[in-house]
């Protein structure tokens, strides 16, 4: 069996990312959402973003028409089952993901191939309600999806090795480098990227340096492309924090990645970053 | 080739020495080997990192051949500046810097004053930096000031994941690169830079703070046991011809 037709569960940021990576590269997509505005909605960006890739001369229109007919959307999660894989990209609330996995375990024929876009949760447990778990496994994507080109492919203890083959293969199909990662806290890059920021963070503390100085230092002693501290201003320090709360917590409180209480004090104050129009550094507009 | 106002000598361990002499010489500097007995320096740079008796031994010995004014830069990477200074006659002469190896890829360094260091030092320091083409940067004095610090518990928390199975080390320096823009892969950095370079930052912090987040992973002790350092002698996470 091919993957041809691809379910996106969650009409979110990173639900209409991947949907629209999927289509570009010849997929048929059907986009799921509770309901028909928001799933409408979503829709319209994808389409959006598509015609802006027209305007600028980086697609032919025909590829825009030929892309935006491959996408069906829905509200009903039983159609799912006309799916060859499907991608849950619903927000980061384990009950939400439960109940969802459960009803595609039931709808879907046994080839289906089901994942999830999850960066906080144990793919072991969503998979636990699902009568094998073999089928499943996790396939974490990167924001902004369409630009970002890793996609960390994640083996549940259950996880069959011939649903790892075809994500892998899947992933290639959209021009993008797969990894495969064992299902342990952050997997890759949200458990190796945080000292990045958490060290930042506890220098900064102990006024060794400042977070300006820091930045430059990262950048032209380092050579890395931002700072800390500018990152998490485009990231968002909220997101940023959230993310180093939910890996301390699931190595159960180890001290290497203990958040700090200067990031929180930012959260708290509502200085989240650059879509706040001040974090670390102020932003006009 | 414009005449450079300071004669330096190099001493030390680690990769960085060689490759501070090499860009030394190509911007015309006066210099001296580590075994030239004379005393007309103005600046000593000294780079040992991972045995630290071994660092405090040539301080000790350097500082008996030169006169007072002579500044020296010691490397910070295992030690803080503080603790470097307190070894020698002459305290206020000594500030600490940090950078990685290589050294030409680095556009700027990171300069620390020990607290016994006396101004007008630091601002020298600065001075020859900036002359051998250097932005720098003054922090506090700190075990591996901040970079070195940064990027030493980046390379653990990639050997950690190494070691417990978590991805192959090629799939984890992908991950790196291509999922949050990382110039290089955390191990093949390690690689690159030395693995005993990025124990000594390791062993120091948890040394000097006692905290477990420093805790250095037990895969690098061993590589540094088994003197797998890198590409330098041919092993580290990866393999080199």
């Amino acid at each position: 069996m091919t993957i041809q037709t691809v379910g996106v569960v969650g009409s979110g940021t990173m639900g209409s990312g991947i949907a629209q990576t999927c289509v570009q590269h010849g997929f048929r997509v059907l986009l799921y959402d509770l309901n028909d505005a928001i799933v409408q909605k979503a829709f319209t960006q994808i389409k959006k973003r598509l015609n802006r890739l027209v305007e600028k001369g980086k697609m032919e229109e025909q590829t825009f028409q030929d892309s935006i007919s491959r996408i069906e959307t829905c509200t009903d999660l039983s159609l799912m089952k006309a799916c060859d894989l499907v991608i849950e990209a619903v927000p980061e609330k384990i009950n939400i993901k439960k109940e969802i996995f459960q009803a595609l375990d039931e709808h879907c024929p046994e080839q289906t191939i089901l994942t999830t876009n999850t960066s906080s949760f144990s793919v072991t447990e969503i998979a636990s309600v699902t009568k094998t778990g073999e089928r499943v496994a996790g396939l974490h994507f990167f924001n902004p999806v369409p630009l970002m080109p890793l996609v960390e492919i994640v083996r549940g203890v259950k996880t069959s090795e011939d649903t790892l083959k075809k994500l892998a293969q899947f992933v290639s199909s959209l021009h993008k480098d797969p990894v495969v990662c064992e299902d342990t806290p952050g997997f890759i890059v949200n458990r190796i990227a945080r000292p990045f920021y958490n060290e930042a963070l506890k220098i900064a503390g102990e006024r060794l340096a400042k977070p300006e100085q820091i930045d430059r230092i990262m950048k032209k002693a380092g050579r890395f492309k931002m700072g800390p501290f500018e990152l998490q201003d485009l990231i968002g320090i909220d997101v940023n924090f959230s993310t180093t709360e939910t890996v301390y917590n699931s190595f159960f409180g180890e001290e290497r990645f203990r958040p700090h209480y200067l990031q929180q004090r930012m959260v708290q104050s509502g200085k989240l970053g650059r879509k706040a129009g001040e974090g670390y550094y102020r932003y006009e507009n | 080739m414009k005449t450079k106002s300071f004669a330096v000598k190099v001493a030390g361990e680690g990769s960085l020495a060689d490759s501070i002499i090499a860009q030394l010489r190509e911007t015309g500097h006066q210099l001296e080997d580590q075994s030239a007995v004379h005393s007309n320096f103005d600046i000593v740079i000294e780079t040992t990192n991972l045995d630290i008796d071994q660092k405090k031994k040539l301080l000790v010995e350097i500082e008996k051949t030169l006169p007072k004014e002579t500044v020296i830069l010691s490397t910070c990477l295992g030690v803080t500046a503080t603790e470097t200074a307190s070894w020698l006659q002459h305290p206020e002469r000594l500030v600490g810097f940090a950078a990685f190896f290589p050294w030409e890829d680095c556009e700027l360094v990171e300069l620390a004053p020990a607290l016994q260091t006396e101004k007008e030092n630091v601002e020298k320091a600065k001075q020859f930096f900036e002359e051998v083409g250097k932005e720098v940067e003054v922090v506090e004095d700190g075990v591996g000031l901040v970079f070195p610090r940064i990027l030493s518990l980046i390379i653990n928390e990639a050997a950690f994941a190494l070691t417990e199975g978590v991805a192959s080390a090629e799939d984890i320096d992908k991950a790196m690169m291509k999922g949050t823009n990382y110039p290089m892969g955390p191990l093949r950095w390690a690689d690159h830079i030395g693995i005993d370079d990025v124990y000594a930052v390791l062993a120091g912090l948890f040394k000097e703070t006692g905290e477990d987040r420093y805790r250095p992973a037990p895969f690098i002790k061993k590589m540094v046991y088994a003197k797998w350092f890198g590409k330098k002698t041919g092993r580290g996470f990866y393999q080199y011809d």
